[in-house]
């Protein structure tokens, strides 16, 4: 028989068992500000310098930095550490379309309302830029950096095939794919970057902007793209694919090695990346602009892979933090630091014109190609339907021109019209 | 008057209470979570609000949705087939095989348990246009396949990818079937002068009746919960051709923060699951009894 003693040593057993399942939301400390940064070991480098900066010259409240503590992508932790309650002051690494999200959950707070954003985007020349970064009066996330999307060229193929710059407009590229393209085997050029939903950043988004101008694909919840620049961009990757100039996806290799494809759109982060593991082909690229149909004046526009980073609405150290945030992207020197040490251009519109960078750019053709282009590039749409969006522009206007099913403006039709009806029901 | 319990019947309880607690916390308490948030709205962060039928509404009007669940459908098609067709040569292949018949067993275990991220890697550069597998087709016959760029290809694609995984444990357990039938039958019958054909399609495949169905109720469970071949070989596309329902409920939950949507979508996709399952029950199965 069992006794009344070892029933209830059986209850606290079970009861300290369910203790561990409790819920364990963070004490939030008002001591110090607490930043994630991207998981890389570059950015990371350029953290611990800024932080040890700021906490050596007691500038403010004191600042300590984690990686994101990510396996997979940021936006799964960020959403997992904001449920769990042990979300930071601050975060990087987050593009516009999540902050958008995380505003329409009110998870962030407006950095436009914090003292001293005025006077920020003046001393880090972010006026051009921010129009970008900004709905309504509204800016829950401030821009790091900005990376243009321009096209690689294999300038040693390019000669070869009797062309002494890179191609800059759609007639440019017919041409060189004439020479240069074999059947089945050789591409002109890779135009779709892959099957993703981010990847129409980097072909049809890239296109539109550097065909319209920078004209926005989106306003007021309506896709605007059925326009002459969406007209002339589909008619574009259209075109390449009828014609046998390009393959429906380079997932075997990196074509631009082998000379599968001769161009290719690529981002700065490619330096490295070709830095360290195709040094010889990186000493024979040449960057084009992203391709129009015709040649621009100055510097054309094309997308902008950007990053920022936000303040949560549950910090009790908001002000503190953004008082950290501007001193860090304020300062030129931090600037130029985080230049040299992710090779990722600065989301500000004087990195040409400003002595403090022409050094680095001096030394750094590759790099020089892409900050000529920060002030004219465009960020995604703000819009927290960025997927669906890009969703619907992958299935309805891309994939069907890929398989020559539906002609462009047909497809374009489609695109707009879906994407308009699921705003609509998204509300 | 005191309720006592026997010793006995404490350490029952103990030892139960261990799976009815991991039932209740892993088992009970998302289910009836699920449940609560398909009729409500829920954004991670604010508290559930009823919304009866609108998450049912969005859902069975959502031209994804719909469109992933034909493209199981369509899958299966491919699927089946492939499954079928190589389970069974395995399980006759492993009936021939002398010394050695645990080590071959296990060999083609391997791929079930491999890691399905690894091996959807592979397979996507294996089936690129410009991969390994066309380059060798263009060499050979001058032409290229879209494996993974055509919608129908696309989805027999991930059919070969996914049965390349499963064939080796559907054909164990048809092996299993197949010693299972006694060999007096198959003697009786070559007395009555049945040849092979007539021996496969009157006695094997009839005794072989529950593993056959136990293989189709997993391949049907299997292409429901199909996502991480899909996800990383086709992305879904080209033309959502090669979405399928597990895509849709992680993209809605975590990529559109949509959860409450998202529950309903899982439901939905269950009592598909379920009534599939149960027709296929209802055409295949069959009683063995062996008087």
């Amino acid at each position: 028989m069992t006794s009344r003693r070892d029933a209830l040593a059986l209850a606290l057993g079970g009861m300290a068992l369910l203790a561990g399942c409790g819920g364990q939301r963070a004490e939030r400390r008002t001591d110090r500000i607490q930043l994630w940064v991207a998981p890389n070991a570059a950015e990371e480098s350029f953290w611990k310098v800024a932080v040890a900066k700021w906490n050596a010259a007691k500038l403010g409240l004191p600042v300590s930095f984690t990686t994101i503590p990510t396996a997979g992508n940021s936006e799964d932790t960020v959403l997992s550490a904001l449920v769990a309650g042990t979300e930071p002051d601050l975060c990087t690494n987050i593009f516009s379309g999540f902050a958008m999200q995380l505003a329409a959950l009110r998870q962030v707070a407006d950095l436009a309302s914090m003292p001293g954003y005025g006077p920020l985007l003046e001393r880090r020349r972010m006026r051009t830029i921010m129009p970008g970064w900004t709905r309504g009066e509204q800016v829950v996330a401030l821009p790091i950096y900005s990376s243009p999307t321009l096209i690689w060229w294999r300038a040693d193929l390019l000669e070869r095939h009797g062309l002494s710059a890179p191609p800059v407009t759609y007639d440019d590229v017919y041409r060189f794919c004439e020479r240069y393209g074999v059947r089945q085997s050789r591409y002109g050029m890779q135009v779709l970057a892959g099957r993703d939903w981010r990847d129409r950043w980097f072909d049809f988004i890239s296109f539109y902007y550097a065909a319209s101008n920078g004209q926005p694909y989106l306003a007021d919840n309506h896709a605007l793209y059925d326009n002459a620049a969406g007209a002339q961009a589909a008619g574009f990757i259209e075109r390449m694919f009828r014609q046998g100039w390009t393959a429906p996806d380079f997932d075997a290799e990196e074509p631009l090695v082998s000379g599968l494809a001769a161009g290719a759109v690529r981002g700065p982060w490619d330096i490295e990346r070709f830095a360290d593991i195709y040094p010889d082909t990186l000493a024979r690229i040449a960057v084009g602009p992203m391709i129009a149909p015709v040649r621009s004046a100055g510097p054309g526009s094309t997308f902008s892979d950007s990053k920022g980073v936000v303040i949560f609405r549950s910090s009790h150290v908001q002000r503190e933090a953004f008082a950290f945030l501007s001193w860090v992207l304020g300062e030129e020197a931090l600037n130029l630091l985080w230049l040299q040490r992710t090779g990722l251009s600065p989301a500000r519109d004087d990195l040409l014109t400003n002595p403090a960078f022409a050094d680095y750019y001096r030394g750094n053709p590759l790099a020089r190609a892409y900050a000529d282009h920060v002030a004219t590039a465009r960020p995604p749409a703000l819009s927290e339907h960025t997927i669906d969006i890009q969703k619907i522009m992958s299935a309805r206007l891309v994939e069907p021109l890929m398989l020559g099913t539906t002609a462009p403006a047909a497809a374009l039709a489609d695109a707009v019209a879906r994407t308009d009806r699921m705003l609509e029901v998204q509300g | 008057m005191t309720m006592r319990w026997s010793r006995e019947a404490v350490i029952g309880a103990a030892l139960a209470s261990a799976y009815l607690l991991f039932t209740a916390v892993f088992w009970a308490y998302p289910f009836f979570w699920l449940a609560k948030l398909s009729v409500t709205q829920w954004r991670f962060f604010d508290e559930p609000v009823f919304t009866g039928a609108r998450n049912l509404l969005l859902t069975v009007q959502d031209p994804q949705f719909l469109q992933a669940l034909w493209n199981v459908v369509r899958f299966l098609g491919f699927y089946l087939p492939i499954a079928f067709g190589g389970a069974l040569i395995v399980a006759f292949g492993l009936q021939h095989v002398g010394r050695g018949k645990a080590f071959v067993a296990l060999c083609f275990l391997l791929s079930n348990v491999s890691s399905g991220v690894a091996l959807s890697l592979v397979f996507a550069k294996v089936f690129s246009s410009t991969g390994p597998l066309n380059a060798m087709l263009f060499e050979l016959a001058g032409v290229r396949v879209p494996w993974t760029n055509d919608p129908t290809l696309a989805l027999l694609a991930i059919a070969l990818v996914v049965a390349w995984k499963f064939v080796g444990y559907y054909g164990l357990i048809l092996y299993s079937g197949l010693l299972a039938i006694p060999k007096e039958i198959y003697d009786a019958a070559r007395l009555d002068h049945a040849g092979p054909w007539t021996r496969l399609m009157r006695i094997t495949l009839p005794m072989m009746n529950p593993q056959l169905m136990m293989v189709l109720t997993f391949a049907i469970l299997v292409s429901f919960g199909l996502f991480t071949e899909p996800f990383i070989i086709t992305g879904g596309g080209p033309s959502d051709s090669t979405s399928t329902p597990q895509m849709m409920i992680y993209e809605t939950a975590f990529r559109r923060l949509q959860p409450s949507h998202a529950a309903m979508m899982s439901i939905l996709v269950a009592l598909v699951t379920y009534a599939l399952v149960q027709l296929a029950r209802r055409l295949f199965e069959r009683k063995v009894v062996l008087a």
